[in-house]
């Protein structure tokens, strides 16, 4: 079987079949491991819960909203300020958290009126801000306050203002995954539909599950809005509140994270008729493939082609001079979920990397089919490894990079393995053509950090030289290395995102009066 | 009256200044050695938790989670912890103490942890972990009760309750600091040697600052033992620096052991670490050495540099925990500047007596105010409504945000402080800390002078 | 014969499998479309026939198997000798694999989940 057990994991069983070894001749019907079941008490799981994965990853990421929890207040302090979800207009979403403060006389006689009066001070505080969205936590949930009572009341108290429900408190589900199911079925139940949007071109889509980290978002849009394409709406980095609620007018949903937000995308399908174009934005490859796709859609093959040539011709020979040096460096790929799909065979095609492992936070089985699709034999798919089996496999598989979150990194960090943030980034974005090759060079200056090499330096016992010097990065890596066909390092800015809020476009093409 | 103690206005909450109790219970257990906590509840109140003080240290510390999901939720979910003990004892054969931590969750569905500690205790630890010294130790820290600091407060006052012990006296002299950093340890143990004191310190926690080694060992994890805190009976008095963390602790040793107890004040500053100092001498009848008289001049000097001609008259505002505002507060007067907003993050009933705040209210002679269960809009709308002009916050990195956009200068004190590199391997504490916190200071204000050239050509001359 | 047939869908199936994202739809009846629909017009397109692709949904799948078809042709240069009845009896082939390693002997369990 291809199934594998870890030793630290003989005593929980269970956990052998949420891990597998991809093995010569077997396929998908052969291995899988288990996903999205809960979790063992006490394992040390890196999982967060379902009001995190409802509020910190998909909602707070719009920006003209007031996110307010009703609950005490840790909900609200522990999902503030541990993101880079950022947005073009002062980062209001990031700045700013809202409780209602619940205290234990509210958990005896109810919150509803610390709720009222939460939110109606919110507004005064923020006058200009309109929309609100207001999330359930356990402790609200589990005392059973009407919260969509209260927000049907004060809207109609208030007609220029709007309140989203987001009934999605942590014990929702085992993981996070439970509350982006959660918000994505209340958004389109409870919001999609009731804003008319103004279509200003002939080509419309929503941009789905990119919550723009570092910028990833903005990166993307500047593609589709180099083809003439008009985004109605982000679901949900960058993304405003009323244009997501005018996501039914939209003539195609291209859907990026589908762990995330494939929910939403699914139900516009079916109640809309939008069909669901599923793409990657990251490598030059899949991009390439992804914006001729939406070009073929719309007929705008052309466009899209333009973008090809003009960002290959610019950054081919970066990514290339990063390619070359990080040839055969030995990843583990442990993102949240769908990371581990979108970078498993990409990062070893065109950066030359090897995946010997892939992991998944709080991905579902069909995550893993992905993944494991597009991984190589002999690599080890792990469904929600604890602590414990993280370090036996890193022990294991010995990679040499680690791409993970801020703690599991301080974990590797021990082991001397370099991390780079697989959720926020190191110097990102990463998608996009500049954005790959600001990835590869973030590798390139984990793999070949001098750090490493006097980490592993025990000056008690070890000989050293004495008359070494430095070595550069370059030094470390391979000075032998030529580059004759015009690689080069990275040229781009520290910030590459900032200078396309400035940038100017051609008018879109008319719509037609008729959508195609 | 210049200045006065107000609640906040606001019944909400805009930008909250600390999290909830199960995240101080959490820092106070991973300061015992061979401890590992279950928190009873969903998984984001470890996940998050555990975030934070990977932010605050950069490091990784392990607590572990009884996953509450739905069905626990509507059925009741005891039997996780059950399982969640089981596992973890299973898994990690050094573990030893091990609090079960509750959250909201699970005091509103009202599983009975107490009950279950008694169950494990006769059943699974007799039958299955005979040969190991195992503790089980319920503590209630329902979220919508008090903050992170009650949540310190109380599970740090449970665990000594837990272990406390009289057996034959120690001459030791117990130490429980409150919520501080490893650097904050380490200078008050310098301090505790030179006065030749033995002290039981809870917690120890400068292993938190731990190394990256060749041999990969390095691993964070507090140091304090179950014999130390078993010891803690046995001391020959108690100091707690802090009121509102480890001061339920102090009072429960000293009503239960009859120990002489000192409960403050928080050695921040040059006057607050005399009086530490002379307690600790009155405790232990161990003179003050005349190196400590030197060391002191040594920060006096460096304060005489800085107070008169940079600091009088600035306008300061702190947030945090309630002891380090508070010392902070005092600090800055002894530095001639005008702490003109206090905030503390909680409703607290005791800081309405606090003597030291009342101390304030009497004989500050410039408009304070001190606000209670406060916010961070409090400092932050005061600002963008231009109610007050600062020249320096003091607090931590969650108000960031504050001090960025409203373009004045925050030096990062408290926790957490993850957007500034290494802050919890410098003490605030003690002489040491006073300088290192006057330094600071003036150095954020020298910074802010220069980016927006306000008379920073000043200091061509100093 | 066979067997030359069999290594053609397997690297077919491979194609899919690295490139596309397309076959892992979240629900059984989902695939089950996807993998006709693409497959049928792939089929189409491989054999010189024009999809329709009037309405969006059928856009979408002809696009979808539109850039296929383009990396078929150019990383197969097999395919370039094979007649229409030979690529329908290999896409037919490629279809059946397909819905077995996507649906019928997927391990996963939430495909038979009957809401999103």
């Amino acid at each position: 079987m291809p199934y594998h057990l870890f030793k630290c994991s003989e005593c929980i069983p269970e956990r052998e079949k949420h891990a597998v070894v991809k093995a010569e001749g077997e396929d998908l019907s052969f291995c899988l491991p288990l996903g999205y079941l809960n979790t063992i008490p006490g394992s040390i799981s890196e999982r967060g819960c379902a009001f995190c994965g409802a509020k910190h990853v998909i909602g707070t990421p719009m920006k003209d909203v007031i996110h307010l929890c009703h609950g005490p207040v840790g909900c609200t302090y522990d999902t503030w300020q541990t993101k880079r979800y950022i947005s073009d207009d002062g980062n209001f979403q990031l700045k700013y958290t809202f409780a209602s403060d619940m205290k234990e006389k509210h958990v005896v006689f109810g919150a509803e009126d610390q709720l009222r009066k939460s939110i109606l001070e919110a507004f005064k505080a923020f006058p200009h801000i309109k929309r609100m969205t207001i999330y359930q936590t356990c402790a609200s949930a589990l005392i059973g306050d009407d919260m969509n009572a209260l927000a049907q009341e004060i809207m109609e108290e208030m007609p220029d203002v709007d309140i989203f429900v987001c009934n999605s408190p942590g014990f929702a589900g085992p993981s996070q995954s439970g509350g982006h199911h959660k918000i994505n079925i209340a958004w389109i139940n409870q919001k999609v539909g009731t804003v008319e949007p103004k279509i200003t071109s002939r080509y419309v889509i929503n941009y789905v599950g990119d919550y723009n980290i570092q910028g990833d978002a903005e990166v993307m849009v500047d593609y589709f809005r180099r083809m003439g394409i008009q985004v109605l709406s982000i679901f949900t980095g960058n993304g405003r509140y009323d244009d997501l609620r005018g996501m039914h007018k939209a003539h195609l949903n291209v859907l990026e994270c589908a762990r995330s937000a494939e929910y939403i995308c699914n139900e516009l399908r079916i109640r809309y008729g939008i069909p669901r174009l599923d793409i990657d934005g990251f490598g030059f490859e899949m991009l390439n493939e992804s914006l001729m796709k939406i070009g073929l859609f719309f007929g705008l093959e052309k466009e899209a082609q333009a973008i090809i040539d003009t960002e290959t011709a610019r950054w081919k020979p970066e990514l290339d001079w990063y390619a070359k040096r990080i040839k055969g460096i030995k990843v583990c790929l442990w993102p949240g979920g769908s990371k581990l799909w979108h970078w498993a065979h990409i990062i070893e095609k065109e950066m030359g990397l090897d995946v010997v492992s892939i992991y998944s936070k709080f991905g579902h089985q069909g995550d893993f089919e992905k993944g494991i699709a597009r991984a190589k034999k002999g690599t080890l798919a792990i469904d929600d490894p604890n602590e414990l089996e993280a370090v036996e496999a890193m022990e294991e598989w010995a990679p040499d990079i680690i791409f993970t979150g801020v703690r599991p990194g301080e974990v590797a960090k021990k082991l001397r393995v370099p991390y780079l943030n697989a959720h926020a980034y190191h110097n990102g974005p990463y998608k996009g053509y500049e954005g790959w090759v600001r990835f590869a060079r973030d590798i390139y200056n984990a793999v070949y950090s001098p750090i490493y090499q006097l980490s592993g330096l025990d000056i008690s016992r070890d000989d050293f030289p004495l008359d070494q010097g430095f070595k550069t990065q370059r030094l470390i890596s391979n000075p032998e290395i030529k580059d004759e066909n015009g690689e080069r390092q990275y040229s781009g800015q520290y910030d590459c995102v900032t200078p396309l809020r400035s940038k100017e476009y051609p008018p879109y093409p008319e719509p037609l009066s008729k959508a195609i | 009256m210049p200045c006065e103690i107000m609640e906040k206005e606001r019944t909400g909450i805009i930008n909250p200044i600390f999290t909830c109790q199960p995240c101080g219970a959490q820092y106070a257990s991973i300061g015992i050695k061979d401890c590992i906590g279950i928190v009873h509840g969903g998984q984001g109140c470890v996940m998050f938790v555990r975030l934070l003080f990977a932010q605050h240290f950069k490091d990784n510390f392990e607590i572990a989670s009884s996953s509450v999901h739905e069905d626990g939720a509507v059925f009741g979910a005891i039997d996780r912890v059950e399982e969640a003990v089981d596992v973890l004892l299973m898994r990690y054969p050094e573990v030893k103490v091990v609090p079960i931590i509750s959250t909201c969750a699970t005091e509103v569905i009202g599983d009975d942890i107490d009950g279950v500690v008694n169950k494990l205790n006769s059943g699974l630890l007799k039958q299955k972990y005979a040969d190991r010294d195992v503790h089980l130790i319920p503590i209630h820290t329902p979220s919508f009760v008090g903050s992170m600091i009650s949540g310190y407060d109380v599970a740090l006052r449970d665990f000594v309750i837990h272990f406390a012990e009289k057996t034959k006296p120690s001459g030791k002299l117990n130490l429980i600091t409150g919520w501080v950093n490893p650097g904050d340890v380490t200078a008050l143990k310098h301090l505790l040697a030179e006065m030749n004191v033995a002290a039981t310190v809870l917690f120890e926690i400068e292993s938190f600052d731990s190394p990256l080694m060749p041999d990969k060992s390095g691993k964070s994890h507090g140091s304090t033992t179950i014999d130390d805190l078993k010891n803690t009976a046995n001391a020959l008095g108690t100091i707690a620096l802090n009121r509102y963390e480890g001061g339920k602790a102090a009072k429960y040793l000293h009503d239960k052991f009859d120990l002489p107890t000192v409960i403050g004040p928080t050695p921040i500053g040059i006057r607050n670490t005399d009086i530490f100092l002379k307690n600790v001498s009155k405790l232990t009848g161990q003179p003050i050495p005349s190196s400590l008289v030197q060391e002191r001049g040594i920060a006096i000097d460096a304060l005489t540099d800085l107070t008169h001609m940079f600091f009088a008259d600035k306008k300061v505002a702190i947030y945090g925990n309630p002891d380090l505002v508070i010392g902070l507060a005092q600090f800055c007067l002894d530095l001639e500047m005008k702490p003109i907003l206090l905030l503390l993050g909680d409703d607290n009933s005791g800081y309405a007596t606090d003597s030291r705040l009342l101390e304030m209210t009497e004989k500050v002679d410039f408009d304070m105010q001190i606000i209670t269960n406060a916010d961070l809009w409090d400092l932050d709308g005061r600002l963008k409504r231009k109610e007050i002009e600062l020249d320096l916050i003091l607090g931590h990195s969650k108000g960031r945000w504050a001090a960025i956009d409203n373009k004045v200068p925050l030096t990062r004190v408290g926790f957490p402080t993850y957007d500034r590199a290494g802050l919890y391997r410098h003490p605030v504490l003690g002489y040491a800390g006073a300088i290192w916190l006057a330094e600071e200071m003036a150095n954020t204000l020298f910074v802010d002078m220069e980016y927006k050239n306000k008379k920073e050509w000043i200091l061509n001359v100093w | 014969m066979e067997d030359k047939l069999t290594v053609q869908v397997e690297q077919i199936i491979d194609y899919i499998m690295r490139k596309c994202l397309w076959q892992f739809h979240s629900r059984a009846w989902d695939r089950e479309r996807q993998n006709t629909e693409i497959l049928a017009k792939t089929t189409q397109i491989l054999c010189g026939e024009t999809p329709d692709t009037q309405n969006s949904a059928d856009r979408c799948y002809w696009v979808d198997a539109e850039m296929m078809s383009r990396g078929f042709k150019r990383e197969f240069l097999w395919m370039a000798e094979l007649d229409k009845d030979q690529i329908k009896t290999l896409m037919e082939k490629v279809k059946l694999r397909l819905d077995f390693l996507t649906i019928h002997g997927s391990l996963n369990r939430e495909l038979t989940d009957p809401k999103y």
